[in-house]
């Protein structure tokens, strides 16, 4: 299983996700980078994120990824 | 159909689609700006069906149609009961790899949509500017507005290209958003991006047919470089049959990253 931030490494693989608290703010991901990357999360993970929890603030950095996928029944 | 209210509504609507979905499909992905500025106006309307959702948004004379579909098949199906398809004038597009739109092409077909224009993304990666020659480009003011307004409409797809209204510009040379180039004020050239962090999209670059060949572009595409020294990732959609304007974007570094926009107009739209 891929960690997040090799999923994150995919989708971008120009950026430094781990130099960033804040994704969105710092235009790490756009808008369809989200989307991409919430089915990559769901693939990867075998989870559904809901559709009401894709929101920027769940997408800020690793650890807000992570919360989600948590709260989304996934095993990190 | 029925106007959307809130952001809420939107995300009630989608996630009664992605629920359990097969192979969830979209060509949804408003900033939350952008969104909230929508339903603010009144330009979002909701219609949903079984295992798809279908958002209008009002456009000019016509309507952008976007989709959440359970599968390219609920999709289809979704489509082909939507009464307004056949009484209004709609655009939409499907956003991704070539390789990997067919199905959502196949979908959209045919329910009556034909191909319009077809976008293709490229990018450039953090590679250093040198200074340019040309005529001094400054941010866009106020009084600019109609004019860049009206470049922009003569310049590029009203359909595909997702053109600014007039709100939209005044808010993009209120946040210099906008730079352009002026001839005894008349105006030369324009450039309009948006930049969040570390990533800048450049919307629309346009000179004036008359003042082409000029060095007017150039100015416009230092400056916008210039002032963007920190930014890692810079963007933009060009149409692809625009061998022309692919040229002067690979002279500035930029190349295809691989990211396809296909937009489809229905049969209410004249060929």
């Amino acid at each position: 299983m891929k960690s997040v931030v090799e999923i994150l490494r995919e989708i971008r693989p120009e950026f430094d996700f781990t130099a960033s608290s804040d994704f969105i703010a710092d235009g790490l991901l756009d808008s369809f980078d989200m989307v991409t990357l919430v089915a990559a999360l769901d693939k990867n993970y075998g989870v559904s994120i809901p559709g009401t929890d894709i929101v920027p603030e769940n997408f800020q950095n690793r650890q807000t990824i992570e919360t989600l996928l948590r709260k989304c029944g996934a095993q990190l | 159909m029925t106007l959307i209210q809130s952001p809420a509504d939107v995300f009630a609507a989608v996630q009664k689609v992605k629920a359990g979905a097969s192979a969830f499909c979209t060509n949804f992905f408003p900033v939350e700006s952008k969104l909230q500025g929508w339903i603010a106006r009144q330009e979002l309307s909701v219609e949903p069906a079984a295992g798809a959702v279908f958002i209008f948004r009002n456009d000019r004379d016509f309507r952008h149609l976007y989709f959440c579909a359970a599968n390219p098949g609920a999709l289809e199906q979704g489509m082909a009961a939507l009464p307004d398809l056949k009484t209004m004038r709609l655009a939409t597009d499907l956003v991704g790899k070539d390789s990997t739109l067919d199905p959502l092409l196949a979908a959209l077909e045919k329910n009556g949509f034909r191909r319009h224009l077809r976008l293709q993304r490229l990018a450039r990666i953090d590679r250093p500017e040198t200074a340019g020659n040309g005529p001094a480009a400054g941010f866009a003011e106020k009084a600019d507005c109609p004019a860049i307004l009206e470049l922009i409409e003569s310049s590029f797809d009203r359909y595909g290209e997702q053109l600014p209204l007039p709100y939209e510009m005044e808010a993009a040379i209120a946040g210099r958003q906008a730079l352009t180039v002026k001839r005894d004020d008349e105006l030369a050239g324009m450039l309009f991006f948006e930049t969040q962090g570390k990533a800048s999209t450049v919307r629309f670059w346009a000179v004036a047919e008359k003042f082409r060949a000029r060095g007017v572009g150039s100015a416009l595409m230092h400056q916008y470089f210039q002032i963007h020294a920190a930014v890692k990732r810079f963007t933009l959609w060009v149409d692809a049959r625009n061998e022309n304007a692919i040229q002067k974007y690979r002279h500035y570094g930029y190349a295809p990253d691989g990211l396809i926009d296909h937009v489809l107009v229905n049969e209410m739209i004249p060929a």
